[in-house]
C-alpha cells in the first residue's frame, strides 16, 4: 500500500476503505488475512468511545462479509500531517435489508506501509428522513 | 412471559445493536429486545416460550453469531 504521506489524503481514505471491502465483501481471502493487511496488529480503534482490537475487529468483519454491503465513501474533507490524518466523511451502507447513512469524523494513524495503526472517532447515523431532505436540497 | 439473555459475537457499535434489534423484534411475540454491545449480550422478552434456535435464526439473519 502506498504510504499516506506520499498521497493525496482524501484519495488516500477512499483507496483504503475501498481496499478493505473489496478484501472483506468480495474475495474468501481468511478474515484475520484481511484484518492484518490492513491493519498494524496493535491495531486500536476507538469509535463513539468503544474500544475494538484486532480480535474484535475480525468477529466484526463477519457479518460484513455475509450481508455483504455496497459501501460508498464520501469525503468531506481530509487533511494529513505525515503519518496522521483527520477526516470528515460519509458512509453510506445499503445490504439486503438495510440503509446506513453514518457521518464520521476521525483522527487515525498509518504505518509506513500504509497500514491503519489507530484511529479515534465519532460517527452520527443520518436518519432516514435527514437522507430525503439532503437528497431534496 | 418470559425473558432470556444471550451471548453474541462481533457487535462493535450501536449499528450492530440496531441491525439485531430489528431481525429478533420482527418475530412473533416479543414485547422487548435490549442489546448490550460491550458486555456482547442479547436479552429477549417474549409474551410466549422463546424458542433459542429462533433467536439464533434472526441473528445470524442479521450477520451475527450466537454463541452456544
Amino acid at each position: 500500500m502506498k504510504p499516506l504521506s506520499d498521497s493525496d489524503p482524501t484519495q488516500f481514505l477512499i483507496d483504503f476503505y475501498t481496499n478493505l471491502n473489496h478484501d472483506i465483501i468480495d474475495t474468501d481471502t481468511d478474515l484475520a488475512t484481511v484484518v492484518d493487511r490492513h491493519h498494524t496488529p496493535d491495531l486500536v480503534q476507538i469509535a463513539d468511545g468503544r474500544r475494538t482490537d484486532r480480535e474484535k475487529l475480525i468477529a466484526h468483519i463477519r457479518p460484513i462479509r455475509k450481508n455483504k454491503p455496497t459501501v460508498r465513501l464520501e469525503v468531506h474533507e481530509a487533511v494529513a500531517t505525515g503519518d496522521r490524518l483527520a477526516a470528515r466523511y460519509t458512509m453510506h451502507v445499503v445490504n439486503r435489508k438495510r440503509k446506513l447513512v453514518m457521518e464520521v469524523c476521525t483522527f487515525a494513524d498509518f504505518a509506513a506501509d500504509g497500514r491503519m495503526r489507530q484511529s479515534h472517532g465519532l460517527t452520527r447515523t443520518v436518519s432516514n428522513e435527514l437522507i430525503e431532505q439532503e437528497s431534496r436540497a | 412471559m418470559s425473558t432470556a439473555t444471550y451471548t453474541v459475537a462481533g457487535m462493535t457499535c450501536e449499528h450492530c445493536a440496531d441491525a439485531i434489534t430489528d431481525e429478533v423484534t420482527e418475530l412473533a411475540g416479543i414485547t422487548a429486545v435490549a442489546v448490550d454491545v460491550d458486555a456482547g449480550t442479547l436479552t429477549v422478552t417474549a409474551e410466549r416460550d422463546l424458542d433459542p434456535s429462533e433467536i439464533r435464526g434472526a441473528v445470524e439473519e442479521a450477520g451475527y453469531e450466537m454463541a452456544d
